[in-house]
């Protein structure tokens, strides 16, 4: 059978959406957010509330991807039990 | 004698357009047209300009009122590009036949299709048979002095039709090079104040109306008229440039201009700032001792076809090279190609033609490029009845290291600012949709931010959000399918220039899910006012200054104004009170699977670059916003209102107010007065709290 228009030319911009791949934004960051689990309460305030969605529920507590984290605070800034502290980070 | 400064070409258009003393001024933000306006804002806060500056919500409406300002006798002037000038066509399109000398700057850009900021000529070809004269510019000085000669050539009493001055997006709107500045006093020389004809509407000046309705028997006779004006108006050109020249001591007018044409065998033609490229190609090959040249068309329009020949046929040039940053698709030539072939008809011995498509959404076009075409004229050189159309490509495989995921709603690496609210927003709306979701945006932060999400995302106009939404949802209900239908707009899309097709699908009862997040500006362009910024709030277009002290005006009232739409579902969310959020969007969604109509949620969003506040304070500004009373949490579900949080006391304020800068400027006395307007509305959510309102 012969190929469509569409599929002819597949330099045409299609995005397959089963796999998202993303660039890594962590050079962006200034200062990078560290989490003191012994203090943690688990709310998970932080997970919510990060805009860029680099922190995850696991059994061990929040974890944050240093590989997407921009180092907004806002996790910081937000965390009842001041479990997270904002560290200037030297690349 | 002027002074000499670094500027950017936005900068030296809004500079022109003050030396011109521009009366009325119509604005709305585009990239990457934007900080023309932004400069010409400040300019008159800070009290160095004076006239009048409309905040319009839509190009269309932007240029209108540019039109109308000028029917009115006013020396106006506003700038667009790209979807604004689309948008904006039928207005554009309207001036000439007022006969208004009205100058729009056009800073270059790709129009629609694969989206780019970047510049081609798609944007303002489609209005080159309109009857505008039209200039493009290839350095920063020509900017600043093509504003001010079109001003004199469109104001001359044999012309009196439109003019465009059109430059590349970026490369010149943004690119900085140091330009001689006029004094004023010796621009007022030059461009006296506009000379009031008998076609200006002023009925206490004169009785006379031009009138818009004419017999089909009289449009032909009147384009003949409009042609026969731009035609003349070519000598008009060439003499004003050319005074122009004189006083302030350029070495560039006219309608071309030729580079080292002389002997040349072959010639470029050319327009805008590919031209510098092409004229080191030419310096290059000249040293190599071939004979090659470049013409540069300044004036596109009236088109200097008679230049064009009076060249080849002096220096009997063999082929001619186009460079093309357009293309008529299907006609298989670019329109300035289409225009030189169409010139050069008459000659009895005609050039060979290639026309060189290139530089489409802001791709470079390098010296080598130009060499390549230049040789390749020089090997057609000889033949017979050329004329070719190609393409200058560059294909390229960026490297970048990308990650993947997978099951995953939204993957983080977007390119929101740290602390965006609005992504913020996105992120929890996508989690709560689910896969068998399409997200239509209306540009806004995040159609540059780019999310990669499990559910399609498209891109609408700006103007037509919700017709979008409804257009997928009505295939979708045809075809059966439950795919949930979302509008993710900014508030620009929303209050301003979507307010049209939202208002529409709403009383139509489209069920699709419409999503505002409100961070109180165009931020995607760079901080300009939209009609959801607040009273006194800093924005690039309501500068404070001597003059202004941020915006004067209050905000529209969505709330009301959806309210007044009776439809299923209406709420105000804020993502400090993230389950009330979450619920919202829940019961928005179940509004639309059960077909009920139109949900719409309102998202407050902080803006730490357009706040001017710390990138920690997002969710701060959020909870606060809250307990002050700025934004009320608030839902109407089948007409019942209801606030869904009520604070027991109101926080003052101030609280709020001082963590951004965009409020820096407040006195107490503004402090207390935006206070007073703050408990008033709360008190009259108050009263309506569990009331049916229809």
């Amino acid at each position: 059978m012969s190929k469509s228009v569409i599929e002819e030319f597949p330099e045409i911009p299609i995005r397959k959406k089963d796999v998202l791949t993303t660039e890594p934004t962590a050079s962006w960051r200034v200062e990078r957010p560290e989490i003191n689990l012994d203090v943690c309460n688990r709310c998970w305030l932080c997970v919510d509330y990060c805009p860029d969605g680099v922190i995850s529920k696991t059994d061990e507590g929040p974890v944050i991807d240093y590989d997407y984290c921009k180092g907004c605070g806002v996790c910081a800034a937000e965390c009842p039990t001041k479990a997270i502290t904002m560290v200037l980070e030297r690349w | 004698m002027g002074k000499v400064e670094l500027i950017s070409g936005n900068r030296a258009a809004a500079i022109g357009a003050k030396l011109s003393r521009v009366q009325v001024i119509s604005a709305y933000p585009i990239t990457p047209q934007t900080p023309i306006v932004e400069y010409l804002a400040e300019f008159i806060a800070k009290g160095e300009l004076d006239a009048e500056y409309i905040h319009a919500e839509g190009e269309h409406s932007a240029i209108a009122a540019a039109v109308a300002a000028s029917i009115g006798g006013a020396r106006a002037f506003t700038a667009t590009c790209s979807q604004g000038f689309a948008y904006g066509f039928e207005c554009i399109a309207q001036a000439p036949g007022y006969r208004v000398p009205l100058v729009m700057a056009i800073a270059n850009r790709t129009t629609g299709w694969y989206w780019s900021l970047q510049p081609d000529y798609s944007d303002i070809m489609p209005g080159r048979d309109l009857g505008f004269l039209i200039t493009f510019c290839e350095s920063v000085q020509e900017i600043l002095d093509s504003i001010i000669q079109m001003y004199k050539i469109t104001e001359h009493e044999k012309v009196q039709l439109p003019g465009m001055v059109s430059f590349e997006g970026f490369y010149l709107s943004h690119g900085t090079e140091a330009a001689d500045i006029p004094d004023q006093a010796e621009v007022d020389d030059f461009l006296p104040p506009r000379k009031i004809l008998p076609h200006v509407v002023d009925p206490e000046l004169q009785p006379t109306e031009p009138f818009y309705l004419i017999e089909p028997w009289q449009h032909t006779i009147y384009r003949h008229i409009f042609e026969r004006t731009l035609d003349r108006a070519k000598g008009i050109v060439e003499e004003v440039t050319k005074e122009y020249a004189e006083k302030f001591g350029r070495d560039v007018y006219g309608l071309v201009e030729e580079y080292k044409t002389d002997g040349a065998d072959v010639a470029l033609v050319s327009m805008g700032c590919l031209t510098t490229a092409a004229r080191r190609a030419v310096d290059a090959m000249r040293s190599e001792g071939k004979r090659v040249g470049l013409i540069k068309v300044r004036f596109y329009r009236p088109f200097p076809s008679e230049k064009i020949r009076e060249i080849v046929e002096r220096e009997g040039i063999k082929a001619l090279g186009v460079v093309d940053r357009a293309i008529s698709h299907g006609a298989g030539m670019g329109p300035l190609g289409q225009d030189v072939a169409s010139a050069l008809y008459s000659l009895k011995s005609r050039p060979n033609l290639i026309d060189f498509v290139c530089g489409m959404g802001g791709d470079d076009v390098n010296v080598d490029d130009f060499r390549r075409a230049l040789n390749r004229l020089l090997e057609i050189a000889d033949k017979e009845g050329v004329k070719e159309l190609e393409f200058i490509e560059h294909p390229m495989k960026p490297e970048r290291m990308l990650k993947t995921f997978e099951n995953k709603l939204i993957a983080p690496g977007y390119n929101s600012c740290p602390g965006c609210g609005a992504i913020l927003a996105f992120r929890h709306a996508a989690e709560i949709l689910g896969k068998d979701t399409v997200f239509w945006y209306p540009p806004h932060c995040l159609g540059v931010a780019n999310p990669q999400t499990a559910a399609p995302i498209l891109l609408a106009n700006f103007a037509a959000g919700a017709a979008y939404g409804r257009g997928l949802y009505r295939a979708y209900k045809i075809k059966g399918r439950k795919t949930r239908v979302v509008v993710f707009a900014g508030d620009g899309g929303t209050v301003d220039i979507g307010l049209q097709s939202l208002s529409s699908a709403a009383e139509a009862g489209e069920s699709i899910f419409f999503i505002c997040y409100d961070n109180e500006a165009y931020m995607n362009t760079g901080i300009q006012r939209s009609g959801s910024t607040p009273l006194s709030a800093w924005t690039t277009t309501t500068p404070v200054g001597p003059r202004w002290r941020g915006k004067r005006e209050e905000r529209k009232d969505m709330l009301e104004i959806m309210i007044a739409h009776r439809i299923p579902y209406i709420a105000f969310a804020s993502p400090a009170f993230m389950r009330d959020m979450r619920g919202k969007i829940e019961k928005g969604a179940k509004v639309i699977d059960n077909r009920e109509g139109l949900a719409y949620l309102h998202i407050f969003a902080p803006c730490p670059t357009g706040w001017r506040s710390d990138s920690n304070t997002t969710i701060q500004l959020a909870r606060l916003a809250v307990q002050t009373g700025v934004w009320p949490l608030v839902e109407v579900d089948h007409g019942v209102f209801r606030l869904t949080y009520k604070p027991k006391e109101l926080r003052p304020v101030e609280e709020y107010l001082k963590l951004q800068g965009r409020f820096a400027h407040l006195t107490a006395e503004e402090i207390s007065s935006i206070q007073k307007i703050v408990r008033e509305r709360y008190q009259k959510l108050l009263e309506m709290d569990g009331k049916k309102l229809f």
